[in-house]
């Protein structure tokens, strides 16, 4: 019983997802309050009759109380979240006690934070992103809500079984010799050779990466690049897993077996336009080629929807190698842009692998000088709006760029003359002012989201070379990768610590993660035994990420619990660059309507750490966290040496340099 | 559209100063009832369906966006799940929710109030109405609804009441402080209500004094409803109130009146046969109470009733270190726990006899029925009584929450409740049982009865006495009536049978049974309220007792400070979580300022924080960090309170 919605101010659904469940009990309650006879609406006309006064109270209580709904709960434990991000509000239900109302949150702040990664600074402009999200044509509007559906999905199976997700970091295959080569040949010979081809159609590539499934082998950026934030990773991570899903039983990835069981989810199709496909290659794991064909034709599919998405049906045949547009956060030398377009090819090596190349597009310029006017207009139409108000202009803000300054004499100038004449004047300026927002975000639409906007790519022949080359580098070690991405690191590998269950360490700082491999599966028996021990671990430990979560939201960095037969540990500390333990500090206490707590959809660490670095403004601050689950009988004495001995441990890994 | 403006990094501001003047003094924004029924045309104005509106002040039009808003998407949601809405939250407060038939109750808090603690105090509310009304379709139905307005502002302004912020967190009844009074008057309070028991028609009683349990022998929510009535005449001694069916006063400062109230069926039922069970226990208690036993002092102790207060450090080394968990299945009615604070203390001897002093000069006519009385035997076994009476007292509910303590507890070797209450003739054997006992491991054996019990579907056990108010609203509510017998500011309120008032000889044998007794305790509980609290030490603790819905805190009665504002704050939270997580048994959290221990089993939780400036430290793990010494700390502070977390 689960269900996701968009919906605009007006009680329209710009985007819904359901699970099966919540579909059958919605059109179960629907069909009682039709009259006999009369054929059942299109799901997602009933959906909307059935939301609608909820959406329409939202949008009352803000109007006439000034608060709005943050949740509902109901005697059976039904869960609803809601959230208003502009003019839209999302709504989340959970129906069968599997997702917590932070779960519910966080799955609203991922759809937010795919959104902006799919349409950019679109997303600025609520008319335009009602466009985008609800096209008026039906199978378009059914691509682009299949699309975004199949993410959520993907986001969804990487939470609920994944730790890197779970904790939102990025995981790294722990093997550094490897991971070190890798990173020189990325470096030396791939970046270099694709960023001085002819071929690269004025390209550059600034960021290329390795995933085994989830997991990151090696990460190399070009000098010049902006560094490439964690939030942006992990949803590049899910975005990858959404056009290659791995699947969760690591004896069916291993290569031979996967070929077979690559089965090709057509979740980008429309059904309606395109009859039911699912492409289901040989089972021989000889037929090499055919596997290929379809893992081409799959990746032409996917990237062509990923494009085009917006496009409509008119436009010729899918080039397969047309690269996904993905909007990502820069800092440059010019400033900080939150959602600076990009081309993502994403080259699948083999099942499981996959080579990601990030590339500036040449006409990003524009998308900079846009971010920069549209700052200009926000800040004029709030000046506007207080001069409308007749409050003072607030003094003492950030220092000024050029843009500023302008406007800031515009207002004085303003403010200089008759008051009654300015105030007049802003009532005439501000509906200009939104409107000329409007127009710049519909020139960033124009630029990188519509069709034909991504004309622009390297040439198919780069793109298979640059394929070609890792592969041949990576031949050898294929197999052993995907083995190792499934066991990483085992709690075997941790012999001086009896009685500790499983540990998770995060470094917030680089956003990234070790944690030893919590392997469910019927078929292959990990430390944890098999069967419903290794379930009951899997889920304790994310329900004390949970807590942990909790505590910290309040502003607790320290929790220790003993539940059932375990005890749970959870710390968070900092550190600066060599190692040195620096004190705690007061951490704010967070309302509950406040953002989850995570990396992946509103990055609470690196707000974290920049409210440390105030405290301790001459250090780079780095910052840790550490969760243990200890068997109960263990003396609480032995369970503390433990998590100090793990903490330094482990303090050397992640010294690596990798990102 | 300036979201990613330059400043939009700063974490959202510290409010922890504006949280604690909300929990200092905690307001219902909001409280609300609405019948969907008289609102069913498209014309119909809302207005029509409001019954009640607090503050009534409130402009109508904003009552009725109010209840217009929180009606309809009640209903939408209620009908999208299937069920009805519990809690609606929104940036600013949060609203507890109830729907029944067409009705629906709202009330709303702001967002620091724990959700389970919001909860509950709509529950209370709702159950305090129909205790005094009876069901709520037919109170309006009867009554004018400007009438019933008064009462829900009565019961409205009673919950909020000026107790601590703590006791908001645990909802919980305000008990009298048994630290600065002598433990003899609780013992005699609980024999006033024993003698009041011979009468057939009375089916339990408490004993109040300035608004606080003295001693009680009814189910804690019980003893809240009637506290509510207690509070109100007390507050406004000449004007009676509208339902109150007859006064009969004596003159002087003693009065008496009867007030129908209704009880729901369990509640009956349990008190029907608690009443039998009750006499059991008097007269069997009869035969050991001559001899000194050590075991008696232990199950004071054990009882974490009011009268337990430890006579001196040595009581303290003498009691088991099970104590908890054995008192559960006897704690769980007040009237057992009461039962087993008769036993004399050992080497008591000097204390009965004081005691016996004290009651002859007290109430010379009435002593020596009532001495004669516990002197009675029927030749029961209390082992019997242990082994038959538990199905019959306790409704379905509880007595699955008392067979999975009792059966953790036999399972888990320890004593139970029989062995501290039976014949003559076993003690000796129970006396090296118990000694044997007492050098189990503790710590294991809190580990295997905690691990049982948490085992047995631990959500049907936990609170459940406070989830009666659906089964209020819905079930038929049968008609009691409220006797209470005031002597200044002491009050006795019994629980009698509906023909009890118009009996011929009940309320006389009553009446005087328990006069003099009662002028006797009002003396001695006026005269030895004045002693000066000691001084709190260095630390904060809250010992909340789950089954007596009581709280022991040494925070009440002086200024919080920002240690204690901590305290406050962590508390909320782990009470938050622990309500939730079934399984958590004990917790230390830690911010920069302060560390909070918290530790809980079925029947209680307590939270405990040293003050001091802590060390410095990084947050890294450390076994030597303060913060994880607060366990054995909280285990040795606390015992001078009572509280044994052994």
């Amino acid at each position: 019983m689960k269900c996701l919605l968009v919906a605009s101010e007006s009680a329209e659904v710009l985007f819904y997802w359901t699970d099966p469940e919540f579909e059958l009990s919605a059109q179960e309650q629907y069909g009682a309050s039709q009259e006999d006879g009369e054929r059942p609406p299109a799901f997602e006309d009933s959906i909307n009759t059935l939301f609608a006064p909820i959406i329409i109270s939202c949008s009352t209580m803000v109007d006439q109380l000034g608060d709005s709904y943050t949740s509902f709960s109901t005697e059976n434990n039904h869960i609803y979240v809601l959230h208003q991000f502009d003019e839209c509000l999302y709504i989340a239900v959970n129906g069968d006690g599997e997702e917590s109302e932070d779960d519910l949150k966080r799955k609203i702040y991922v759809l937010k934070k795919l959104t902006e990664m799919l349409f950019g600074m679109v997303t600025l402009s609520s008319t335009l992103l009602r466009k985008e999200l609800r096209p008026q044509d039906t199978e378009l509007r059914c691509r682009v809500w299949r699309k975004l559906q199949g993410l959520l999905e993907t986001y969804s199976r990487l939470r609920d079984h994944d730790q890197s997700f779970l904790v939102e970091a990025v995981e790294r295959l722990i093997h550094p010799t490897l991971c070190e080569q890798c990173i020189e040949f990325l470096e030396r010979r791939l970046v270099q050779q694709i960023n001085t081809s002819v071929d690269r159609a004025g390209e550059e590539v600034q960021h290329a990466f390795i995933l085994v499934h989830t997991k990151l082998l090696a990460f190399y950026s070009s000098r010049n690049a902006s560094t490439l934030t964690s939030s942006d990773l992990l949803a590049l991570i899910i975005l990858v897993q959404h056009f290659y899903p791995s699947t969760t039983d690591p004896e069916e990835s291993t290569p031979e077996v996967s070929r077979s069981t690559f089965i090709l989810t057509n979740d980008d199709m429309d059904s309606a336009s395109a009859p039911e496909i699912f492409y289901t290659p040989e089972p021989s794991p000889t037929d090499n080629d055919s596997a290929e064909l379809i893992a081409d034709l799959f990746l032409s599919l996917t990237n062509q929807v990923a494009v085009d998405s917006l496009q409509t049906l008119e436009v010729p045949p899918q080039d397969p190698s047309t690269p996904s547009r993905v909007f990502l956060e820069t800092t440059l030398k010019e400033g900080f842009f939150p959602m600076m377009p990009h081309s993502m090819y994403c080259l699948p090596m083999w099942p499981g692998i996959t080579l990601v190349l990030l590339t500036k597009i040449p006409n990003s310029q524009i998308a900079m000088s846009i971010y920069n006017f549209l700052e200009g207009f926000t800040k004029l139409e709030k000046r506007l709006a207080e001069g409308q108000q007749g409050s003072p202009a607030s003094r003492g803000q950030l220092p000024v760029n050029e843009l500023r300054s302008k406007i800031d004499k515009f207002i004085r100038v303003l403010g200089s003359s008759d008051i009654q004449e300015s105030v007049c004047m802003c009532c005439r300026l501000l509906p200009w002012c939104r409107n000329m927002k409007i127009q710049l975000c519909a020139i960033y639409r124009q630029c990188y989201v519509a069709e034909g906007s991504s004309r622009q790519r390297l040439s198919t022949a780069l793109q298979d070379r640059a394929l070609t080359m890792v592969q041949d580098k990576l031949m050898d070690w294929k197999e052993f990768l995907l083995v190792k991405s499934k066991r990483n690191i085992t709690m075997v590998s941790y012999p001086e610590f009896p009685g500790l269950v499983h540990f998770i360490y995060i470094d917030r700082s680089a956003g990234q993660m070790i944690a030893p491999s919590l392997s469910i599966t019927e078929r292959a028996t990990s430390e944890l035994g098999k069967g419903p021990l290794a379930h009951f671990i899997k889920a304790k430990v994310w329900s004390l990420v949970g807590i942990a979560r909790r505590y910290l939201q309040k502003g607790y960095t320290t929790v220790t619990l003993r539940d059932g037969d375990y005890f749970f540990c959870y710390f968070l500390w900092f550190e600066n660059e060599t190692g040195f333990k620096l004190d705690v500090v007061e951490i704010p206490s967070l309302p509950d309507d406040s953002a989850p707590i995570g990396m992946l959809a509103c990055d609470y660490y690196r707000k974290l750490l920049r409210y440390y670095s105030k405290c301790q403004p001459s250090e780079v601050v780095k910052c840790y966290e550490l969760l243990t689950v200890h068997l109960g009988v263990i003396p609480t004495e032995y369970i503390l040496q433990h998590c100090s001995q793990l903490a330094r441990k482990l303090w050397e890994p992640s010294r690596i340099p990798l990102l | 559209m300036n979201k990613y403006s330059f400043s939009s990094y700063v974490l959202i501001g510290r409010g922890d100063a504006c949280i604690l003047i909300l929990w200092l003094h905690p307001t219902f924004n909001y409280f609300l009832l609405y019948d969907g029924s008289k609102v069913k045309e498209e014309g119909d104005p809302t207005r029509a369906g409001i019954c009640y509106f607090y503050p009534e002040e409130t402009p109508l039009e904003q009552q009725e966006l109010l209840c217009g808003q929180l009606a309809g998407v009640s209903r939408c949601v209620a009908e999208l799940s299937t069920s009805p809405v519990r809690l609606l939250r929104l940036r600013r407060s949060k609203f507890a929710v109830r729907m029944r038939e067409q009705f629906l109750w709202a009330l709303s808090s702001s967002v620091d109030v724990p959700d389970v603690s919001i909860c509950e105090f709509l529950d209370q509310l709702i159950s305090l109405f129909c205790f005094y009304n009876g069901p709520v379709r037919q109170s309006y139905q009867l009554h004018s609804r400007a009438d019933l307005s008064a009462h829900w502002a009565k019961y409205l302004s009673h919950l909020q009441g000026g107790s601590t912020e703590l006791h908001h967190i645990f909802s919980c009844l305000q008990t009298i402080d048994a630290t600065k009074i002598d433990p003899l008057l609780l013992l005699k309070a609980a024999l006033i209500l024993q003698a009041c028991q011979r009468c057939p028609l009375v089916l339990a009683g408490c004993i109040l004094y300035r608004g606080r349990i003295v001693s009680t022998q009814m189910p804690p929510s019980l003893t809240l409803k009637v506290m509510v009535h207690e509070t109100e005449t007390y507050n406004q001694e000449h004007r009676p109130p509208a339902n109150e069916r007859s006064t009969f006063s004596t003159g002087g400062q003693s009065s008496t009146m009867t007030t129908p109230v209704f009880l729901n069926p369990s509640e009956v039922q349990a008190l029907h046969s608690a009443g039998e069970l009750c006499c059991f226990f008097s007269t069997s208690r009869s035969h050991c109470s001559p001899q000194p036993d050590p075991r008696a002092r232990k199950s004071r102790l054990l009882s974490r009733t009011l009268s337990d207060t430890p006579f001196s450090e040595q009581d303290l080394t003498n009691s088991s270190p099970s104590a908890s968990c054995q008192t559960m299945p006897c704690s769980h009615r007040s009237s057992l726990s009461d039962e087993s604070c008769f036993s004399p203390s050992p080497g008591s001897s000097q204390d009965s006899a004081h005691f016996a002093a004290t009651h002859q000069s007290e109430d010379s006519s009435h002593a020596d029925s009532e001495s004669h009385d516990y002197k009675l035997s029927n030749g029961i076994t209390l082992s019997e009584v242990n082994g038959d009476s538990k199905e019959a007292v306790f409704g379905d509910k509880e007595e699955t929450m008392i067979k999975t303590i009792i059966g953790s507890v036999e399972e888990g070797n320890s004593l139970t409740n029989g062995h501290h209450l039976t014949l003559e003739d076993e003690k000796d054997q129970n006396h090296e049982d118990h000694e044997r006992h007492l050098h189990r491991p503790v710590k294991e054996e809190r580990l295997d009865v905690g691990r049982r019990v948490l085992g047995d579907s631990p959500e049907k056990m936990w609170r459940e006495e406070n989830r009666t108010c659906g089964e209020e609203i819905d079930s038929e509510l049968l008609p009691m009536v409220l006797y209470e017998h005031r002597v200044r500011a002491l009050v006795l309120a019994l629980l009698v049978e509906p023909q009890f008032p118009t009996d011929r000889t009940a309320p006389e044998e009553v009446y005087h049974s328990s006069l003099a007794s009662l002028n006797g305790l009002e003396v001695h509980l006026r005269t030895s309220s004045s002693g000066a609290p000691g001084p709190p030490g260095p630390y904060s603790f809250a010992h909340y007792d789950c089954i007596q819905n009581t709280l022991t805190t040494n925070l009440s009665g002086r200024l919080p400070g920002p240690q204690d504002r901590s305290f406050v704050r962590a508390t909320a939270l782990l009470h938050s979580h622990f309500s939730h997580t079934y399984s958590a048994q004990e917790a230390i959290i830690r911010s920069a300022g302060a560390a909070v221990y918290g530790t809980r089993s079925a029947a209680q939780e307590t939270f405990f924080l040293q003050h001091a400036a802590t060390a410095r430290n990084s947050g890294i793990p450390n076994p030597l960090d303060s913060a994880f010494a607060l366990p054995n700390k909280a285990r040795h502070r606390l015992l001078k309170h009572g509280v044994n977390l052994l």
